[in-house]
C-alpha cells in the first residue's frame, strides 16, 4: 500500500485530469494488468476512460453505474471493502465497464464493478453479493437519431 | 483434486467454517446448501466467467467513438454512490 502522502488528490467524476488507479489484483481475465490511469473529460461525460498504464493502444470505457441506473444498489462483499480500506460509502468510486461492439447496443456491466477507494487510488473488480439481480451487459439508454 | 463421495443430508466442511450440503439431488442436477460467514463470497462459477469474457469483449482502443445517452440522463454531482 502507497502512503497517503504520495497520493493525488480524491478522485472525483469531475477531476478533469488524470488520475493512477492501482488494481493489485486486476480485472478478471487481465490478472496481470494491475496499473491503469483513469482520464475524465467533461465533453465525454458521463463516460470515462480507464487506460491501461504503458499500452496506449488499449482502454476501457467505463460509465458512473448510478447515472445508467439510479436505484443500482450493489452489495460489496465485507472482504472487498476491508481490501479497499474503505470506511464510508462516499470513499468508494464505482464505475461500470462498458461494452461498446459495433452493430450491438452499448451496455454496461452491473454485476462486476470497479470499485476504487478515492483517498488510495487503490481499486478492484468486485462481484457484488447480489450480482444474480443485475447483468454483466446491462443496456445503455442510447439517445434517439 | 480432492473427490469425496456423500450421501443427502451429508457436508463436508472447509476451514472449519464453510459447510457444504447436499440437499438434493434431482437427476443430474444436485443441490447444495451452503454456510459461509458473510465475509466469504460464494457465487456459481459461471458468474466470474462471464464477467472475464464481458472484460476481454470491452476492452477497446482510445479512439473508440462513445454513444450518445440522452441529455435527460441524470447527472450526479461526483458519482459517489448512494446507500
Amino acid at each position: 500500500m502507497k502512503c497517503a502522502e504520495t497520493m493525488e488528490p480524491e478522485i472525483t467524476a469531475r477531476t478533469p485530469h488524470k488520475n493512477m488507479v492501482r488494481i493489485p489484483t486486476g480485472l478478471l481475465g487481465f490478472e496481470q494488468i494491475k496499473d491503469y490511469v483513469l482520464t475524465t473529460n467533461p465533453d465525454e461525460e458521463p463516460f470515462a476512460w480507464l487506460h491501461v498504464e504503458g499500452n496506449s493502444a488499449l482502454a476501457f470505457v467505463v460509465i458512473d453505474p448510478f447515472v445508467v441506473l439510479p436505484s443500482y444498489h450493489p452489495d460489496i462483499p465485507k472482504a472487498d471493502v476491508e481490501f479497499l480500506q474503505l470506511s464510508e460509502s462516499k470513499d468508494a468510486l464505482l464505475l461500470g465497464i462498458v461494452s461498446i461492439n459495433g452493430d450491438v447496443p452499448p451496455t454496461v456491466n452491473l454485476k462486476g464493478p470497479i470499485v476504487i477507494n478515492r483517498h488510495t487510488h487503490v481499486g478492484k473488480q468486485v462481484i457484488i453479493t447480489n450480482a444474480a439481480e443485475y447483468s454483466v451487459k446491462h443496456p445503455l439508454p442510447v439517445a434517439a437519431e | 483434486m480432492l473427490i469425496l463421495s456423500r450421501k443427502i443430508g451429508e457436508s463436508i466442511v472447509i476451514d472449519g467454517r464453510i459447510h457444504v450440503k447436499v440437499m438434493r439431488v434431482e437427476g443430474d442436477v444436485v443441490k447444495l446448501g451452503i454456510e459461509a460467514p458473510s465475509e466469504i463470497p460464494v457465487h456459481r462459477q459461471e458468474v466470474y466467467e462471464e464477467i472475464q469474457r464481458n472484460n476481454r469483449q470491452a476492452l477497446t482502443k482510445p479512439s473508440t467513438p462513445l454513444p450518445k445517452l440522452p441529455k435527460l440522463l441524470p447527472k450526479l454531482a461526483n458519482g459517489a454512490p448512494k446507500k
